[in-house]
């Protein structure tokens, strides 16, 4: 291993330290490290550890922010270095969940990350009172400078920094009131964001090792499909080929350059067992979800309230629709890998990866060796929309492609078509919504029934509590507004298809058909769908403190210009709660010309501003994707798309201007990397509606021979 | 939420040894001792689906000082009792290996009954490290 390549960077003050090196074990036990968090240089210089992944949402900036802010350090001097899992796993975890997942990455570290630089800041400042032999009390921190109030005496955290980190960190900290911050809640720029314009940032496929050896690999095209036989004959002495390796349900090519392997892989004569999921088709799967609108059995009540049958039986009238919404694949820029070497009885991974934990226990069970044998070299991600958390599939290859060619290293890559064919999909979904109105046209009645697979059964393989899995109902089980007789339903239904975590995932599809119906429904009442919603939702709702503050900042109550329409939706998805207002115009050829598209959200509070704006955005570039073109399609039990010829990405020149509400309404820490495509299809299609009188109600919209201007 | 705090009272209770309502169908309320038992799973599994462990008790494994059963006990699943084996002098060493499905990070208990009419314990601590983008999955 020494004369492995070693290129550790460390960038200017401000930025991110990053490379690919290997840290001995105690790497991170260096002093003087005041607490697991924070280490302070003689210098000056503050290295703030961050534990979950970076994939631009943000996060490593604004989990910075948060303990510097507590710190009172001095933000130019601030370094950001990821958290070392070898290290995690020999002191007992204290970094906690590395999981860069569920929106939750701020929310759910926020108390641990302010209460580790109010420690530390603590310590530091008993550590310089004990050399000045002052009261503690009598001393203050900013900027990274202690002062002494009665003297004026001061010294700075680096000078203070070896005596602080042999004291006990304090028992109890007091956190500062989210008013009075200074470094939090400002729109910092991110720290990741320099390397990454200087094409310096390194992700998992930039991994390189000397003696590095290739893999392309090849899975059943059938889900649940094996391997029965390899011609490995056929391309032996081919150009560079070094190995074959059969696996269970793939194939491996292994080769002295990725290309030759990849090359020499689609020459090899590969036979399949397919089992049964061959004869299944996008048809037969609709066909499978559809009877679970309707079966009597395996249903189960996921809310209720009031009596269902006796409000629609008063009703002064009914409306009743069925939605739709498809497989869709996660298609990161960068296609699944991993890198990793065997070497006695140490392993050694380099994935791009949203749980590095997670991608450390793969690791130690794939190749049969401790925890504390292991080390997952943290890299940023080419994108993951939780493709890389939930399943570590590709690290479970990676290891099992190096276990099998001893100690030398191997890269493996997917090619960009086995990503999109061997994807943890997002659930189709099928939802028969009912209605019933009164005379004045409030409802008095909802039912919604949805036929769905349930993620959390087949991929995280939890039982559910009640049958019912909350993501496959969300938007509906929670829905905000006042009606007195609800009642949903879920009918758990597992194609052969695998699903998982898909960016929003359940609140990417439901709010679409929950708000695309409300608008119905205000449509049926012959009232302003703002105004509509406003009315059902109670005033202290935060969706009602959200739709005010989008409605306003779009000027709803303004008329718009000749052919162009609205449309609006509000839902709550990951703690936070977010609207959406599109300006629209459709051409007598169906092409949507969107003018506007304000985005609203009230997350509590606002660590980044900037980022929060910024999420917001990408959501929007994703969510139109998706309902623009996204769709995974099956035929012979197979995925039909490949690439992203047929798997389509909004271009530069398509995206709309989007204006983004921030309305934070403080008390609370919600979500911001998904919620911000929650409230945007039922927008759209609700002002697609206003301006062709089509009700769409399954996506994407090309099927509807809708265009994007 | 209410049967997961109620498994994890009772378990708290096996660990100060004393009788309670979930143990007592095994120990018939006889007391538990900590020792003799090494369970060893790791403390990280990417997934619950399967989760390798091991079990040894410390045991001559003679007709009159034997291990008659292991039984295997979860803080968090659906089934508390996951397995029960059983053993006597023939299987010559208290030792099994095996794999287990876990619903999310959890205590795992393995409680060993001698030939004496004893028990004792051994425990671990599993962490499951789901990366699921979900709220209500809690933990």
């Amino acid at each position: 291993m020494t004369t492995r390549r070693e290129f550790l960077k460390v960038s200017a003050a401000g930025g991110l330290v990053f490379g690919f090196h290997l840290p001995a074990a105690n790497a991170q036990n260096v002093a003087p490290e005041i607490n697991a968090w924070v280490v302070v240089r003689p210098d000056d210089t503050v290295i703030i550890r961050y534990a979950r992944s970076e994939m631009g949402q943000g996060s490593m900036t604004s989990a910075a922010q948060l303990v510097a802010e507590e710190l009172d350090c001095d933000w130019s001097k601030v370094r950001v270095e990821y958290a070392d899992t070898n290290a995690h796993v020999r002191r007992k975890r204290v970094w906690g969940d590395m999981a860069a997942v569920g929106s939750r990455t701020i929310r759910q570290s926020q108390d641990y990350l302010r209460k580790a630089g109010a420690g530390a800041r603590e310590m530091l400042l008993i550590a310089a009172a004990q050399g000045w032999n002052a009261p503690v009390a009598e001393c203050t921190a900013s900027n990274g400078v202690i002062t002494h109030g009665p003297s004026g005496r001061k010294t700075s955290f680096g000078k203070v920094a070896g005596e602080a980190a042999k004291l006990a960190p304090p028992k109890e900290v007091t956190l500062k009131d989210p008013k009075d911050w200074k470094i939090a809640g400002k729109p910092i720029k991110r720290v990741d964001i320099p390397d990454i314009v200087a094409g310096r940032i390194r992700y998992g496929i930039d991994a390189q090792l000397p003696g590095m050896v290739y893999a392309a690999i090849a899975q059943c095209p059938v889900f649940g499909g094996r391997l029965k036989s390899v011609d490995a004959a056929k391309i032996e002495g081919r150009r560079g080929v070094i190995k074959v390796l059969p696996m269970e349900d793939y194939v491996a090519v292994v080769a002295d350059n990725w290309w030759r392997a990849k090359e020499a892989l689609k020459e090899l004569p590969i036979e399949w067992s397919f089992g049964a999921g061959e004869s299944a088709s996008s048809e037969s799967i609709l066909q499978f979800l559809r009877s679970g609108l309707d079966d009597a059995s395996n249903v189960v009540v996921a809310r209720r309230n009031g009596e269902l049958e006796q409000g629609l039986a008063g009703a002064a009238k009914v409306l009743e629709a069925e939605y739709f919404t498809p497989y869709l694949a996660h298609a990161t820029l960068e296609p699944m890998g991993c890198t990793a070497v065997l070497k006695d009885g140490r392993v050694d991974v380099w994935t791009s990866t949203q749980n590095a934990e997670a991608s450390h226990a793969t690791a130690a069970a794939t190749a049969g060796v401790p925890l504390e044998n292991v080390y997952v070299h943290r890299v940023q991600l080419g994108g993951g929309f939780g493709r890389r958390g939930g399943s570590q599939d590709f690290v479970r290859q990676g290891v099992q492609i190096a276990k099998a060619m001893g100690s030398t290293p191997v890269k493996l890559l997917w090619t960009r078509e086995e990503d999109t064919q061997h994807d943890f999909y997002r659930p189709l979904s099928v939802v028969r919504i009912k209605a019933g109105l009164d005379a004045s046209g409030n409802p008095v009645a909802w039912y919604s029934r949805v036929s769905a697979p349930s993620i959390i059964s087949t991929l995280l393989k939890l039982p559910l509590k009640e049958g019912v899995d909350p993501q496959a109902v969300a938007s509906f089980a929670d829905q905000p507004y006042a009606i007195p007789n609800v009642l949903i339903e879920y009918a758990q239904r597992n194609p052969h298809v695998p699903v998982g975590f898909w960016r929003t995932v359940g609140h990417s599809q439901n709010p679409f058909m929950r708000e695309s119906f409300v608008d119905e429904l205000a449509k049926a009442a012959g009232k302003d769908p703002y105004e509509y919603r406003r009315g059902l939702l109670p005033a202290a709702t935060k969706e009602h403190g959200v739709l005010e503050a989008t409605a306003k900042a779009a000027r709803w109550a303004e008329p718009l210009p000749a052919g162009v329409h609205r449309g609006i939706a509000v839902t709550e998805a990951y703690g936070s709660y977010v609207a959406a207002v599109a300006e629209l115009a459709v051409s007598d050829k169906n092409v949507v010309d969107i003018k506007r598209l304000v985005l609203g959200i009230d997350s509590g509070h606002v660590v980044n501003p900037d980022n929060v704006v910024a999420q917001m955005q990408g959501s929007a570039v994703f969510m139109l994707s998706a309902m623009f073109w996204g769709e995974i399609t099956i035929k012979d039990g197979r995925v039909e798309q490949s690439n992203f010829h047929d798997y389509r990405m909004m271009r530069l020149r398509e995206m709309p201007k989007v204006e983004v509400v921030l309305a934070p309404s403080g008390g609370f820490w919600g979500g911001i990397g998904e919620p911000g495509q929650a409230a945007i299809a039922p927008a759209i299609c609700n002002a697609l509606f206003a301006a062709t009188g089509k009700r769409v109600r399954s996506l994407p919209l090309k099927n509807h021979g809708f265009e994007i201007a | 939420m209410r049967r997961r705090s109620f498994l994890v009272v009772l378990l708290g209770l096996a660990f100060g040894a004393r009788a309670d309502p979930l143990l007592d169908p095994i120990t018939k309320g006889a007391p538990v001792r900590q020792g003799r038992v090494k369970l060893d799973m790791p403390l990280l599994a990417d997934n619950g689906n399967s989760v390798s462990m091991s079990v040894s008790v410390e045991s001559p494994m003679t007709e009159a000082d034997h291990v008659r059963a292991i039984h295997l006990i979860s803080e968090r699943n659906p089934e508390a009792r996951m397995a029960s084996f059983h053993l006597g002098p023939r299987a010559g060493a208290a030792e099994i290996t095996s794999r287990v499905r876990l619903a999310g990070s959890q205590r795992v208990v393995a409680l060993a009954e001698m030939s004496d009419g004893s028990f004792w314990m051994g425990s671990a601590n599993v962490v499951v490290t789901l990366s699921a983008c979900v709220d209500e999955l809690g933990s």
